[in-house]
């Protein structure tokens, strides 16, 4: 990387995701970065130093959950597959470890998962009233929420995001929940991508966010039984990017001017530049970040570059090439 | 948050990329004790903790968590086992080759007031016990290693090790003692307060777990899991505890013996 160029400084990545002003395109994927693991194990001021435009959590739910059996991850050709399912502390939990990470400079979309409308719904009320009575500086930057309604590998296969009906009764109960912005995270397991995202944004929210992982499955290779302990996990990484690509390229055409999230095996600048290309206003890194601490850093000076390679003078101009006829 | 991540001894985890060179490369048949340039994480590493090596080349996703074999002044060795595609491109390093790892990461043996020690290996988890049996012994401490190995292959691990008394046991008989580790144990005289230091796949750990009991002492085991953050963010190696789902990157490796349930 040293030979690159120096970074233009007349480039301007900054990008307006619905009211969310983000310094660049570059957001984690929910579950892949923990702020307050990463501020352990860093010798400066992470909350200060954090490198994504805006923070995406592990999903929350209402009830602590314990996830799945292990083994729960493992690599495959050109790709990651997990079955974490979900585990988290539950919204209360959660919630009385905000003011650890209040610092934290970039503005915070809270991803929320449940098996119910109401579910999703309590988590939000929780947070919102929990968030009206803070004292200034207590509580991180919370400017809106993504609906995890896709994760594959919760009990019983239930993936809300494949029920377009399903879907809309969860925005919908969380849209009155909250004022802020809200974006729905949808899964990739579905005959038609559109479908949920209608359903989506015709309950009340404001954008989408796609690929989460791909329903995948794989085995051990001395016993030939399925390695992970649920059995099936979901798949991301290098090996799904180019279906994410089509199906952002596809959320974008049925809904233009949409505030999109595009993500699915980012690990390179160009990457991320292809999702903008294809529709997507941000871009979520998740995979990669399993491959260093330094790659948001890496991946966001090589889109710099990218851009300023190509003579846009901001990053919006690449969004939707690949939709021109 | 600096210095927030202490959880034994004065040690601190690091999630930055080193970039490496590979100052000595040893083969021992599928095993290669590997010394990498690495002061920054020598100075900060304890025995227990590992490090998460990014396998060089096209192909290779996910890091590889390695447990330190010895750290000292501005060098850590790793002993790698060939066992699948990116552990073997490993064990291929050669002298000169820079490679990125970042560490130390996890928690590490406790060594504190330990005067007898007890160091059970099996296979590849011997690796991390030569750092601790280095530490242990530099303290004045009394150790004594017992390792047991599948076969010949397996047990060409232990040219690696310079641990004074050590035993090996080999389940085909051919090199040190027939048997397991267990019966090396059974043979061992071991002083009262004696403190067990395990390492190794999860039938041995379940039966050092048991012999340990049942001998009235205490203990620690280092566990094994895939990863793919190695920093605590992706809860991917859990394993089950008396204290629930535990993260073998972030609350382990190193966990009391009493509390895991292999």
């Amino acid at each position: 990387m040293s030979d690159r160029r120096p970074p233009a400084p007349e480039t301007d990545l900054s990008v307006r995701l619905g009211p969310v002003e983000l310094a660049h395109p570059l957001v984690d994927a929910s579950g892949t970065l923990d702020v307050l693991e990463y501020a352990r194990r860093y010798d400066g001021d992470y909350l200060a130093d954090f490198p994504y435009a805006a923070y995406v959590p592990k999903t929350v739910t209402a009830d602590p959950r314990t996830g799945n059996p292990p083994p729960r991850v493992t690599e495959t050709p050109s790709g990651v597959i997990n079955a974490i399912g979900l585990e988290n502390p539950g919204v209360h939990a959660w919630i009385a470890q905000l003011g650890e990470w209040a610092a934290l400079r970039a503005p915070v979309l809270v991803s929320v998962g449940g098996n119910s409308p109401e579910q999703y719904a309590a988590v939000i009320s929780a947070l919102e009233a929990h968030l009206a009575a803070a004292p200034p500086g207590t509580v991180p930057d919370v400017r809106g929420y993504e609906l995890n309604v896709s994760c594959p590998n919760v009990v019983g296969g239930l993936q809300i995001g494949a029920d377009p009906t399903a879907t809309a009764e969860v925005v919908g109960a969380c849209r009155a929940a909250t004022a802020r912005f809200l974006l729905t995270k949808l899964t990739p397991n579905v005959r038609d991508v559109t479908e949920a995202g209608a359903a989506a944004l015709g309950a009340g929210a404001d954008g989408l966010s796609l690929v989460n992982t791909f329903k995948a499955m794989v085995l051990d290779r001395d016993t030939l039984r399925p390695f992970l302990g649920n059995r099936t996990g979901g798949l991301c990484g290098p090996a799904i990017k180019p279906i994410a690509l089509r199906m952002v390229a596809e959320v974008a055409h049925a809904f233009p001017d949409t505030p999109l999230v595009g993500m699915g095996g980012v690990m390179t600048g160009l990457d991320a530049l292809e999702f903008i290309a294809c529709g997507a206003t941000a871009v979520a890194v998740g995979a990669a970040n399993f491959t260093s601490f330094e790659a948001p850093q890496r991946i966001l000076a090589e889109l710099r570059d990218e851009v300023a390679a190509r003579g846009f003078g901001t990053v919006g101009e690449a969004r939707g090439i690949a939709l021109r006829a | 948050m600096s210095g927030s991540g202490q959880t034994h001894g004065d040690h601190r985890q690091w999630a930055e990329t080193s970039h490496c060179r590979v100052s000595a490369a040893r083969h021992l048949g599928g095993f290669a004790v590997l010394e990498l340039i690495a002061p920054r994480i020598a100075r900060r590493a304890a025995p227990g903790q590992f490090v998460m090596v990014t396998v060089p080349g096209e192909g290779y996703l996910l890091r590889r968590p390695i447990s330190l074999f010895s750290a000292e002044a501005d060098c850590i060795a790793l002993l790698v086992e060939a066992r699948g595609r990116g552990s073997e491109r490993l064990t291929r390093l050669e002298v000169g080759d820079v490679v990125d790892v970042a560490g130390p990461l996890g928690s590490a043996f406790p060594t504190q007031g330990v005067t007898n020690a007890l160091l059970v290996g099996g296979g590849i988890g011997c690796a991390p016990l030569q750092y601790l049996a280095d530490e242990l012994a530099a303290a004045g401490a009394h150790v004594t290693a017992a390792f047991g190995f599948r076969d010949f292959r397996a047990a060409r691990a232990v040219g690696a090790f310079t641990i004074e008394r050590l035993s090996v046991a080999t389940e085909d008989g051919s090199v040190g003692r027939a048997g397991t580790v267990l019966h090396l144990l059974a043979a061992l005289d071991v002083a009262p307060g004696t403190t067990v230091y395990a390492c190794g796949p999860t039938p041995m750990i379940a039966a050092v777990q048991r012999w340990t009991f049942h001998e009235g002492l205490r203990g620690y085991v280092s566990l094994e899991a895939h990863m793919a953050c190695g920093t605590g963010s992706c809860h991917g190696c859990v394993v089950d505890t008396a204290r629930g789902k535990l993260r073998v990157c972030s609350e382990g490796p190193v966990f009391r013996l009493d509390e895991v349930t292999p």
